[in-house]
């Protein structure tokens, strides 16, 4: 069970409401996971780890796909269900 | 292959084996085998190692393993289907678990994987690509753990 309330995002300010839209579109989902809405919750900390979290998960030298390999590690190593 | 890497990363830290690559003042807290004394069939698990890492010996995590030759001649030979070709590339592999070894803090993993990649043909741009992903979901992995947040969506109804 979650130990905060997420906000929806239809309550978060109109320009993170815009940030929600462009993740549904990266991730190609209809929803905005609870991560993103948690990190919006505090703009000042959320809205420039959105952006450094889309230049880093872009292709790049490595490309977008091994970036998600590397991610699912780490998630592994830190046995974290979410 | 996360399970080898943290397991091998595991021993060769609470062993305290010395760094292979880089400086290190570590011990180890038991003696290890001496390549040059092994028996023949230790021998030849050591030079497949050896040569697998283009090292002039194995390194001391299997050095350590040598004690019991059928055990290292079973998880070698596991280790090294693990870390093979296959549908990911070896270096993409390596990758992984230098991303395994820096979250799980292993100094001996670190060392060992960032050199092994680098060797593999890891590149300046694609280390710091890959040390920003081992950042960032360090950081979300555990707000996610600390908030308890529950999946956003059932792992297995996706392909």
């Amino acid at each position: 069970m979650e130990i905060v309330h997420i906000t929806e995002a239809k309550d978060l300010a109109p320009e993170d409401q815009k940030v929600c839209e462009a993740t549904k579109a990266w991730f190609k989902i209809d929803f905005v996971p609870k991560m993103s809405r948690v990190l919006l919750t505090v703009p000042e900390f959320g809205r420039p780890y959105g952006r450094a979290s889309r230049r880093a998960m872009a292709d790049g030298a490595l490309t977008r796909a091994q970036k998600e390999l590397i991610a699912s590690m780490v998630s592994a190593i830190n046995v974290c269900e979410y | 292959m996360a399970g080898v890497t943290h397991a091998l990363n595991a021993v060769a830290d609470g062993l305290r084996l010395p760094l292979e690559f880089s400086p290190s003042a570590r011990q180890p807290v038991l003696p290890l085998p001496d390549p040059a004394d092994a028996p023949p069939e230790l021998k030849a698990v050591f030079d497949d190692i050896a040569g697998f890492y283009a090292m002039d010996r194995p390194p001391a995590v299997f050095r350590w393993m040598g004690r019991d030759v059928g055990y290292l001649q079973d998880y070698w030979g596991a280790t090294r289907e693990a870390f093979a070709d296959r549908a990911l590339d070896r270096l993409m592999k390596e990758i992984l678990a230098l991303a395994a070894s820096m979250t799980g803090k292993s100094d001996y993993g670190v060392d060992f994987h960032l050199r092994e990649a680098r060797r593999l043909g890891l590149s300046d741009r694609a280390l710091t690509e890959a040390i920003e992903v081992v950042q960032l979901f360090n950081t979300v992995t555990k707000i996610a753990d600390a908030l308890r947040l529950q999946p956003d969506f059932d792992p297995r109804s996706t392909g």
